[in-house]
Order: structure tokens, then C-alpha cells, then sequence
């Protein structure tokens, strides 16, 4: 029984129902992703989970579309760029409690008295931001694996 | 219920150890993640339950099975 021959042709085949539902399916996948990531502070769920839940409707995309189809939408030059500043900008937000005197990833809000911009911000600001940086490396990881060679 | 879930959680393990395609094997595996992710839930962790769902039934599974199509089965059977 060799799996290798039919595996590679049960890769490039494409069925009606598996296009249908993956197109359907993917954006959804993507919106409860970003509703895990921004409500994370307050109900199960965070930036670690959001992003996974994004990779995967990126994931499902590119395993139901082929990687040429789904790589317009999210090319890797893209993804690889964003995955780095989103990290950077993890490492600013890290920095921005040592400028106020905190210590790293220290809530510089409970400096400022504004009734606007609520304390509990920075956690919704660093969710979104672990959220980025993972949901796009995993997806990256993942379209470097399916792409031959 | 967790009991059962668990016993559950035995036997596809035990299937996945055992079985020869590797392919079953894999998702055998995926079975037992989403156990043990109802086990979570019930355990009242949701947080963890949806980490396991999103990692071990999602992205998990799917590099386990891009490596046995990528890789070649070389077995004596």
C-alpha cells in the first residue's frame, strides 16, 4: 500500500463541496478569531488563542484554494513583515512601562488620569498585538510548509 | 461524564499507538485532542479548552498530515 503517489493527487484535487465551504467558512473563522483576540480581557480567550483561531481560517484557505490562490490574499512578504511588527511593537509596549517608571510590560496608564481611555487598555492594546504576532507566524509557518520547495 | 470521556480518551490512544496507518494514527490523535478538550470544558478551564481546540484539533492535525504525505512509508508489512 503506497500512500505517497495518491497522496500527492489527493493534495491537488479539488471538490465542489471543499471549495464551497471553505469559501464560506474562512471569514468566519477569521471574525471569531478577532473576537477572541478583543474580548480576551474579559471573557475566555486572549491573544494566544485569537491568533491560532486566525491562523487556522489562513490555514484552511490555503489547504482548501492551493497556496498559489490563497497567497494573493496573503502574500508572504506581507505576513512575514507584519509578524515583525507586531513583535516590535510588543517590544515598544514592553519598553513604555520602563519610560514611565514601571518596569517592562508595566501599565504606563495608571500615570495618566483620563477618563477616556480606560486602565485595562493596555491589556485589550497587548492582546491585539500577541494576537498579530501569532496568528501570523503560524499561518507563515504553515505556508512555508505547503509550499513546494 | 469525565470518566467516560476519559476511558474515551484511553481507547484512542491506545488505537492510535497500535494502528498501522499512519494517517489513522493522526487523526486518532485529533479524536483524542477534542476529548480532551471536552475534558477541559467540563473542568470548568474554557481558556484551555480553546487553546487545545484551536492548537491541538486545528493546526496540529494539519502538520501531522502534511508530514505523512510528505514522507514516505517504509514498513515491513
Amino acid at each position: 500500500m503506497d500512500r505517497t503517489d495518491t497522496g500527492r493527487a489527493g493534495m491537488n484535487r479539488k471538490t465542489t463541496i471543499l471549495d464551497l465551504i471553505s469559501r464560506k467558512l474562512a471569514p468566519f473563522m477569521l471574525l471569531f478569531g478577532l473576537y477572541v483576540l478583543t474580548y480576551g480581557h474579559a471573557s475566555p480567550g486572549g491573544g494566544f488563542q485569537g491568533g491560532v483561531v486566525i491562523a487556522s481560517g489562513v490555514i484552511l484557505l490555503f489547504v482548501a484554494q492551493g497556496v498559489e490562490a490563497a497567497e494573493r490574499l496573503f502574500p508572504f512578504a506581507t505576513l512575514s513583515r507584519v509578524e515583525t511588527m507586531a513583535f516590535l511593537a510588543f517590544i515598544g509596549a514592553g519598553l513604555a512601562g520602563i519610560a514611565a517608571g514601571i518596569g517592562f510590560l508595566g501599565n504606563p496608564m495608571v500615570l495618566v488620569e483620563v477618563s477616556a481611555a480606560p486602565r485595562a487598555g493596555m491589556v485589550l492594546l497587548l492582546n491585539l498585538v500577541i494576537g498579530i504576532e501569532v496568528g501570523s507566524g503560524v499561518s507563515l509557518i504553515c505556508l512555508r510548509l505547503f509550499r513546494e520547495e | 461524564m469525565v470518566e467516560a470521556l476519559l476511558v474515551l480518551m484511553l481507547i484512542s490512544s491506545v488505537f492510535a499507538l497500535l494502528i498501522r496507518d499512519m494517517l489513522a494514527a493522526v487523526l486518532l490523535l485529533g479524536v483524542f485532542s477534542m476529548l480532551s478538550c471536552l475534558v477541559f470544558f467540563l473542568l470548568s478551564a474554557p481558556d484551555v479548552a480553546l487553546t487545545e481546540a484551536a492548537v491541538g484539533t486545528g493546526v496540529g492535525t494539519v502538520i501531522l498530515i502534511w508530514i505523512v504525505y510528505r514522507t514516505e512509508r517504509r514498513d515491513r508489512t
